[in-house]
């Protein structure tokens, strides 16, 4: 287990009784990587919200971008999870409705980003708006649904 | 440890079950099919209700270019041959008095990159034949015999900036970049201008430059010079600001260099042309795209002085486009319903007013249309040149297909028709932008002598 020791490092993490839960097969790739889309997607919403106010159009051409970031980041987070099961690395639990929740955002985020390469207004109010404004919800409830593996299983740890 | 990918599994179900849903919303914007294009053509064209993609339809002619001995095809009665070819994307044409042909020459410039789609844009373009270098210069053709091949071919005017448009006024030659007008000494009988130009006025170009053709043509009484001025985008996703004097026809003062807007509300009025019979300018326009296979038709118009046309706000009169915002009620009250259709999508980039003789008498007094192509419909339409035939200065029956076969039987574009013109004997002239070539259709009979 002593390997695993440098990947995020003890120091940031200090319980009064850290034990590591991850497996002697290594941490999840994936999770490292989903928290990227959530926040490109919830800048997307930002950046959606100051077009709807101002119509500069300048603030639409940031939010495809800011979508199109976090689909690409999801896509790599979702080729981690797969290799992650392939290869037998724990996978956290509850992980159904956190991966449900983290499908529905990209899928959602996948349809915006298809609405948000529409010309004029309509790229972003109502719909783009309302998927973007849809996806920050789910990233909040996956928020509250589940924290990080280092803070819940004290990954790096010594053992 | 065992039972995690159980766990797994239905997620990896839903997941997949997900992106068929995905794929399947995708399709349904692609399977969605134009109806006939007859019913968009002339005066009342049916304008079906607006739809918004997820997915706007692509459907782009490979362009594929003319085999030997290949040539468009044209209905009995006229014949056609390639005057010239081995042109450099060949756009607009230009007969000097003395019957000399000017081929101008031209791409736009590079198009920038503001959203993904941007890039999917190029690569379609590349596809379609599009991204030829430019070559930004005009070439001259000479048919001294007039045989129908010329016997000399010269440089001549090089080093331009995306010109499109050409005029002559007296001993000015006037060349319409994408960002200027420039003036040229010219004498008849040349075939090569060095001389340095000067420039009459600015005319809206980069950084954007969406739509970047300017055409050109002179009042009759050679005071005038009237610019068509395409629209910075489709429908105003660089910004309203970005659109400032564009979508226009533009009056310039030709001794000043002074201009007004002439009329507005043309998102890309491509081609102008004076109708013979009531002297009134006209402009073939290309419309919107992405809001349904059959919206909005492409159009053929008489330009009203002062007269505006719609967009970006509305099209054909007082159909609003919810893609704009904030809209302007004020100028969609006002807008005029264009005089006549060409259907959707055709993309219409040159027109000729026919008043002579060489070709039979049914096509004198009307309108030719070079149309371009559709990228963004199934099936294709224009891909032809058609003909509009007039009668008391308007409009008076539906378009004839005149010069069609640019696309072979498996739809892939062997030429695609822009710019025409009429060359001093009568005969239709045509540049054809994918096939590099320009063909001259004259009249059926073989022994006609060229006058």
């Amino acid at each position: 287990m002593q390997r695993h020791t440098g990947i995020t490092g003890t120091t940031f993490i200090s319980y009064a009784n850290p034990t590591s839960t991850a497996t002697p097969r290594g941490q999840p790739i994936h999770e490292m990587l989903t928290p990227f889309a959530a926040a490109y997607f919830t800048g997307a919403f930002v950046t959606d919200l100051a077009y709807w106010q101002t119509a500069d159009v300048l603030w639409e051409r940031f939010s495809i971008w800011l979508i199109v970031a976090g689909l690409v980041m999801a896509g790599l987070a979702i080729v981690a999870g797969v290799f992650d099961l392939a290869s037998g690395r724990q996978i956290n639990k509850p992980i159904l409705p956190r991966a449900l929740c983290y499908a529905l955002a990209v899928l959602l985020s996948l349809i915006n980003a298809f609405v948000h390469s529409r010309d004029g207004y309509t790229a972003v109010v109502p719909t783009g708006l309302t998927l973007s404004g849809l996806v920050v919800v789910i990233v909040l409830l996956m928020g509250l649904m589940g924290s990080t593996s280092a803070y819940r299983h004290h990954t790096g740890a010594d053992t | 440890m065992m039972h995690i990918p159980n766990i797994a599994r239905p997620a990896k179900r839903s997941l997949s079950i997900l992106f068929v849903a995905v794929a399947g919303l995708g399709l349904a914007g692609c399977d969605d099919s134009g109806g006939d294009p007859k019913m968009q053509i002339g005066a009342n064209p049916e304008l079906p209700k607006l739809q918004q993609y997820l997915i706007p339809p692509i459907r782009i002619a490979k362009a594929v270019g003319w085999g030997k001995d290949e040539t468009p095809t044209v209905p009995q009665g006229l014949q056609i041959h390639a005057l010239a070819t081995g042109f450099q994307h060949p756009r607009s044409l230009y007969v000097l008095p003395n019957g000399d042909v000017l081929v101008v020459e031209s791409n736009g410039p590079k198009a920038p990159i503001f959203r993904p789609k941007d890039v999917i844009t190029g690569w379609v373009q590349w596809f379609a034949g599009a991204k030829a270098k430019d070559a930004n210069r005009i070439t001259l053709l000479r048919d001294t015999n007039g045989d129908g091949i010329p016997e000399v071919r010269s440089v001549f005017l090089d080093n331009l900036n995306s010109p499109f448009g050409v005029a002559l006024v007296g001993h000015d030659l006037y060349v319409a970049n994408t960002d200027g007008i420039v003036r040229y000494p010219y004498q008849e009988g040349q075939t090569s201008i060095t001389a340095p130009g000067t420039k009459l006025t600015d005319l809206p170009g980069g950084p954007i430059d969406h739509h970047w053709t300017k055409t050109l043509i002179a009042s009759p009484d050679g005071s005038k010079l009237y610019v068509g001025v395409g629209s910075n985008s489709n429908i105003t996703e660089n910004g309203i600001q970005a659109e400032y004097e564009r979508a226009a026809v533009w009056e310039v003062d030709r001794a000043s260099g002074a201009h007004r807007i002439f009329a507005s509300g043309l998102r890309n009025p491509t081609g102008l042309a004076w109708e013979p019979e009531s002297h009134k300018l006209w402009a073939v326009v290309n419309e919107r795209d992405e809001i349904g296979p059959d919206l909005v038709p492409d159009y053929l118009t008489s330009v009203r002085d002062g007269g505006f046309y719609g967009w970006p706000y509305s099209y054909y009169g007082q159909h609003l486009d919810p893609r704009v915002e904030p809209q302007r009620p004020d100028l969609v009250a006002k807008a005029i319903v264009p005089d006549y259709a060409l259907s959707s999508h055709v993309a219409p980039l040159g027109v000729a007013m026919y008043n002579d003789t060489e070709l039979p008498a049914n096509y004198r007094g009307g309108a030719f249309v070079g149309e371009h192509g559709s990228w963004d419909r199934t099936p294709l339409n224009g891909y032809k040149v058609v003909f509009v035939p007039f009668s008391g200065g308007q409009p008076s029956g539906p378009a004839q297909d005149v010069v069609t076969g640019f696309l072979d039987a498996n739809n892939h574009a062997r030429g695609r028709p822009v710019g025409l013109a009429v060359d001093r004997t009568g005969g239709l002239l045509i540049a054809d932008d994918v096939g590099d070539t320009v063909w001259r259709v004259s009249s059926g009979s073989p022994s006609k002598p060229a006058s």
